[in-house]
């Protein structure tokens, strides 16, 4: 059987009130230390890491981002495949990035007609 | 300092600058003359039953009514209703109303870029805006700056006449901020902090308040549309990395270096904001000097002790510095961190390479630092040279007693 697509959305607390342990410093530290290596090496690609401006549309209001006061920030995202959500769920609890804490990841399935 | 001091210093900016927005900068000394005396007043009147619900409209009505009051007086009267068509009757209604929270903020960002000018000489430029939008007295200024209160109201006047040649008639009032002036509205604010930070002030309390104003003003513009760029966060993460250390900076005796500090004084709350602000500031796609400052300040922040820097990366970084911003003074902490990482030897190499300004050559830090890697790469004699050519050069007690130290542990260290 052919695979399903997911999305799986990343967000954190932006302004974490539970002490910051040192391994997620450590963590943080190492993203940033990565993305800097990139410009040193001269190649420039910004992968799937989501622009600091955006649009929140509702009904009555557009606001206009970065939406840094917001309790939870939306860092990144990627796209994966998996059979079923089962199996995406467990790649993601692989993966390092649910490791800190106050971090959560959304899995949604992406339809295809 | 307490917090009723700096509630009052920050609404003195924000009606400043509203009322500058209202009514034209050519009236800037008359403008804040009218918010003294308003907040004097409120000084005066107010007690906690008294406070009016909304202090800030309070605050602003009574100053522009001292302001308009003053123009009716005033013999140019005519003359200046001639020349601004603001004060005539419906106006003047319209200029009663209580700014609002947004466009106080906005007014205070439109302020900050109007005195970013390019031809205000960047000292001015400071003072300028330590004292029209943080509020401080010039007396105050001086002593934050270390400077006399002449030579700061000498730089603040300079900025002032230029403002005014410049903006004879309300043109400001609709101009959108420019876009290519906020990198000097970043590198002014940057100034204000690092003078705060670097300050050799025996209270902290007054060395911290230039950094907290400094963080102020560049959060309200990270939010703002004008400047909510990559480079304002990164600036962000560096201001908070470094006032996360500001405390351990000094103990009774003075100045400490990085290595002797005690890092569980290092505010860890202060770091993690930093690193959030760090990674924020990497959702765009391009990098500046204080993405790259940040980088090296982080590095410092999350070691567990001076031995246990990665210095490899804060070498990495200089050299990725060297490319986008180049600077003299960068150079030189290349050199120290060159030296930890590959040796004294290396370090010096690596600056007898470098063709150094006057202004640095001839200083007290290039002296230090030459001294310090000669000592280490056993070149006793040029080391003692230097060391003296240093101690020569120092205008501050704090640093010549830091020195003295640092010399002298290498000398015992011969006997």
């Amino acid at each position: 059987m052919s695979d399903n697509k997911y999305i799986c959305i990343l967000r954190s607390n932006s302004g974490a009130c539970e002490k910051p342990s040192a391994a997620d410093m450590e963590s943080m530290y190492a993203s940033y230390q990565n993305w800097q290596q990139k410009f040193a090496d001269n190649i420039l690609d910004m992968g799937g890491a989501l622009g600091s401006e955006g649009t929140i549309v509702r009904s009555d209001s557009v606001k206009d981002g970065p939406f840094v006061e917001l309790k939870e920030v939306i860092g990144g995202y990627m796209l994966l495949t998996a059979t079923s959500l089962e199996q995406a769920k467990a790649v993601i609890k692989a993966s390092p990035m649910v490791a800190s804490a106050g971090t959560s990841i959304e899995i949604r399935q992406i339809n295809t007609p | 300092m307490n917090s009723i001091e700096s509630l009052y210093r920050h609404e003195y900016g924000h009606l400043v600058a509203i009322l500058t927005q209202r009514v034209g900068v050519q009236h800037l000394v008359l403008i804040q003359d009218s918010v003294q005396q308003a907040i004097e007043k409120a000084i005066l009147k107010w007690t906690p039953n008294t406070t009016p619900s909304n202090p800030t409209g309070w605050l602003y009505l009574t100053a522009f009514r001292f302001f308009l009051s003053e123009q009716r007086t005033s013999k140019q009267k005519n003359h200046l209703l001639a020349q601004n068509p603001i004060f005539t009757d419906n106006q003047i209604e319209k200029l009663e109303e209580p700014p609002l929270k947004k466009e106080l903020s906005d007014s205070l960002l439109r302020m900050l870029f109007l005195s970013c000018d390019d031809k205000i000489p960047a000292e001015s430029q400071l003072v300028f805006t330590l004292k029209s939008l943080c509020g401080f007295s010039i007396s105050a200024i001086a002593t934050r700056l270390l400077i006399s209160e002449e030579n700061a109201y000498k730089r603040y006047g300079r900025a002032k006449l230029f403002l005014k040649q410049q903006h004879t008639s309300a043109s400001i009032l609709h101009n959108e901020p420019q876009p290519s002036r906020l990198a000097s509205v970043l590198r002014v604010l940057y100034v204000l902090f690092t003078e705060g930070y670097l300050s050799s002030h025996p209270e902290t309390a007054i060395r911290k308040d230039l950094c907290f104003e400094a963080i102020r003003l560049a959060l309200l513009l990270s939010k703002s549309e004008w400047g909510n760029t990559p480079e304002c966060t990164a600036l962000i993460a560096l201001m908070y990395f470094n006032i996360a250390r500001i405390q351990a900076r000094h103990d009774t005796l003075g100045l400490v270096l990085l290595a002797d500090q005690d890092r569980s004084t290092w505010d860890q709350s202060s770091i993690y904001k930093a690193l959030e602000y760090l990674n924020l500031s990497t959702k765009g796609n391009s990098i500046s000097r204080y993405h790259v400052e940040a980088g090296i300040a982080a590095t410092h922040c999350i070691s567990p002790s001076f031995a246990a820097t990665k210095w490899e990366n804060i070498v990495k970084a200089y050299e990725l510095l060297a490319q986008i911003a180049p600077s003299p003074l960068h150079t030189l902490n290349h050199a120290i961190a060159t030296a930890e990482y590959r040796g004294a030897g290396a370090a010096l190499i690596l600056l007898k390479a470098t063709n150094p300004p006057h202004w640095l050559s001839c200083s007290y830090h290039w002296y230090a630092v030459m001294s310090d890697l000669q000592y280490r790469n056993v070149q006793i004699s040029e080391a003692r040279e230097n060391a003296a050519k240093a101690l020569e050069r120092t205008n501050s007690v704090h640093i010549e007693k830091l020195l003295h130290l640092r010399f002298e542990r290498y000398e015992q260290a011969l006997r």
